[in-house]
């Protein structure tokens, strides 16, 4: 490759990460005006034009990147996205997703991609499998298993189907971002390295605890809530940093006790609902108390999407399923990039015969997961550093 | 009075005595609080309780663990029923014989089973026949039909026409699938009585026909 055109690709790469997609499409067709048999530069032109939903042409440019090179992964992933989003092409997009798993078998999303695929196309037993695989590579992974509650729904209703949709939602962890929104913490306090440092005022240690509690360090945190409560046992805030301290112990009636004994000193507490919500809703029966809870809390913080979220699915479980839509799409206007509200969208749609508005909020959601991941730069990054061709 | 035994429940969990907890859900049931009022007028304002005496400090970490281990003994007694009563409707479903359609019909009889209805799901590719043989077999008054394809939704005029020859003309017929959504007109022109929408909408209609069916026999009787 000669100094230009590894200069021109560089301009391209850096145009098109900064998001500048005309002057990114112009530096690609410069590089390739030297040299047209570079895949990498066929592939970053299909996520340029994917991403200005061209998809014809962005499965032209992934088609040529990898008949250029079949090993190119990146021009997968684009030319299988293309084909997702343009519908009507499930045989190709298999086939493509196939492909991907293949030349990167441990790709999570690939297979995850494969089953939406299979999915699409009506071989559910298939996309069992590849969702299923997805899990076994990491079983952390929220759209695989969004994708199996979106099945259970179809084939033995919502109460099998729910739990799942709770179990991807614990997955995801934009809630406890949630909680943390909530209470104000801002993102970029450390927890502090010497609790015997920390100042003696109410302040100081709920901030401390509330740093504790996002580094995980529950028994920190617990120690600072201690001292807050120790000076104020109706302090509501720090009761309602103590439930949740419990609650990701998984210790649910300790979180009830504190969350509970926090609102009846302050009812309408957003870290308090925001607890107490979550303990009723992982026991059986609690799914009207859950969105009684949820609903005082989208009135307090309805500007939270995962609030609507959390609102809606213990709509779905009291079969209030209209309602369950309309939170969702409340969801969806707040935060378009939702996967969790796209995915309890579809189900919501299911429920109503909409199979084809299903389809397309399953197909938002991978758009979305993909893009959040920043899955395209990944691979782009890894074929560059080792596919550079002889 | 409650409010009194909301203090007892909690001195129960606080003292780690599982069975007088249990004799106080028991006394306050007694007294005519219904079960799905337990949690919110017993165990609740307890656990509330509960959660102010640890930050009070008059119980320690370990005493507040094994008072939450009681409430957990104790939760059953007091949960609202998850499974909701059985209604004593009985209803037959099926997707029209030569449709394979299942999704519609799968959500909406689960979502039916799950409200206490006694439902009859034939599955796909169901002939008029199998739907009127189920019908007299199990005494149901109405029935779900899906049909997700014009041609097996026009058919669906087959199943209303064997009821009507066999003397059955008190049996609603209610329809569903995308052909009946579309076009109101094509359920009546095959003689149902209603379209379902989908599992909200099923949940809707069928408990108006039941009440309708009920109060015509009320009539009757």
């Amino acid at each position: 490759m000669t100094a230009a055109a590894s200069m021109t690709i560089a301009t391209a790469e850096d145009l098109a990460r900064r998001g500048v997609v005309g002057a990114a499409v112009a530096a690609c067709h410069e590089a390739l005006a030297i040299d047209d048999r570079d895949a990498r530069v066929h592939a970053l032109i299909a996520h340029l034009m994917l991403e200005g939903d061209f998809y014809d042409e962005a499965i032209a440019a992934a088609t040529r990147a990898i008949e250029t090179d079949p090993d190119c992964s990146p021009a997968y992933l684009a030319l299988g996205l293309a084909y997702d989003r343009r519908g009507g092409m499930w045989d190709q997009s298999v086939l493509v997703w196939h492909e991907l798993a293949e030349v990167e078998p441990d790709l999570v999303t690939a297979h995850v991609q494969l089953g939406e695929a299979f999915a699409a196309a009506a071989f559910e037993e298939e996309a069992l499998e590849s969702w299923q695989r997805a899990l076994e590579l990491d079983p952390t992974e929220a759209r695989a298993t969004y994708n199996l509650a979106i099945a259970s729904l179809k084939r033995e209703g919502m109460a099998l189907a729910l739990p799942l949709f709770r179990k991807a939602g614990e997955l995801d962890p934009s809630q406890d971002e949630l909680f943390f929104a909530l209470a104000g913490a801002a993102e970029d306090v450390p927890p502090p390295a010497d609790p015997a440092e920390v100042g003696p005022t109410r302040e100081v240690r709920c901030a401390a605890a509330l740093a504790s509690l996002r580094a995980e360090d529950l028994f920190g945190a617990a120690d600072f809530v201690r001292l807050v409560l120790d000076e104020d046992a109706d302090d509501a805030e720090a009761l309602a940093l103590a439930a949740y301290a419990y609650l990701k112990q998984q210790a649910y009636n300790e979180a009830m006790a504190c969350s509970l004994k926090a609102l009846s000193v302050a009812p309408t507490l957003p870290t308090a609902l925001y607890s107490l919500g979550v303990v009723y809703a992982r026991r059986p029966g609690l799914d009207r108390h859950a969105a009684r809870v949820f609903i005082t809390l989208a009135r307090q913080a309805g500007a939270h999407a995962l609030v609507h979220v959390l609102l809606a699915e213990s709509l779905l479980g009291l079969q209030r399923y209209e309602q369950a839509g309309k939170a969702y799409r409340s969801a969806v206007r707040l935060d378009p990039a939702c996967v969790r509200a796209r995915f309890g969208l579809a189900a919501a749609h299911l429920t109503a015969g909409r199979h084809a508005e299903a389809q397309w909020e399953i197909s938002r959601a991978a758009y979305y997961d993909t893009k959040r991941q920043g899955l395209f730069w990944r691979l782009y990054d890894a074929y560059a550093a080792g596919g550079e061709r002889p | 009075m409650t409010a009194e035994e909301a203090q007892n429940l909690y001195r129960s969990f606080v003292d780690h005595d599982p069975a007088s907890a249990i004799q106080v859900v028991e006394r306050v049931r007694a007294s005519g609080v219904t079960q799905d009022a337990l949690f919110d007028t017993l165990y609740v304002p307890a656990m509330a309780f509960l959660g102010g005496a640890w930050a009070a400090g008059e119980i320690d970490e370990m005493a507040f663990t094994q008072a939450a281990v009681v409430a957990e003994q104790v939760g059953s007694f007091v949960m609202p029923s998850a499974a909701r009563r059985d209604t004593g409707v009985t209803l037959v479903a099926g997707t029209m014989h030569r449709d394979h359609h299942a999704i519609g019909r799968t959500i909406v009889v689960a979502t039916l089973k799950e409200a206490g209805y006694r439902v009859n799901d034939l599955g796909d590719d169901v002939r008029p026949s199998d739907f009127l043989e189920r019908i007299e077999q199990t005494g149901a008054r109405i029935v779900l039909v899906f049909a997700e394809m014009m041609a097996t939704a026009r058919a669906v005029v087959r199943v209303r026409e064997m009821l009507l020859a066999n003397g059955r003309d008190d049996v609603v017929v209610l329809v569903g699938g995308g052909p009946f959504v579309a076009d109101a007109a094509l359920a009546r022109d095959v003689g149902a009585n209603g379209v379902i929408g989908g599992a909200e909408s099923a949940l809707k209609l069928v408990a108006r026909a039941a009440r309708d069916l009920a109060a015509s026999a009320e009539d009757g009787s």
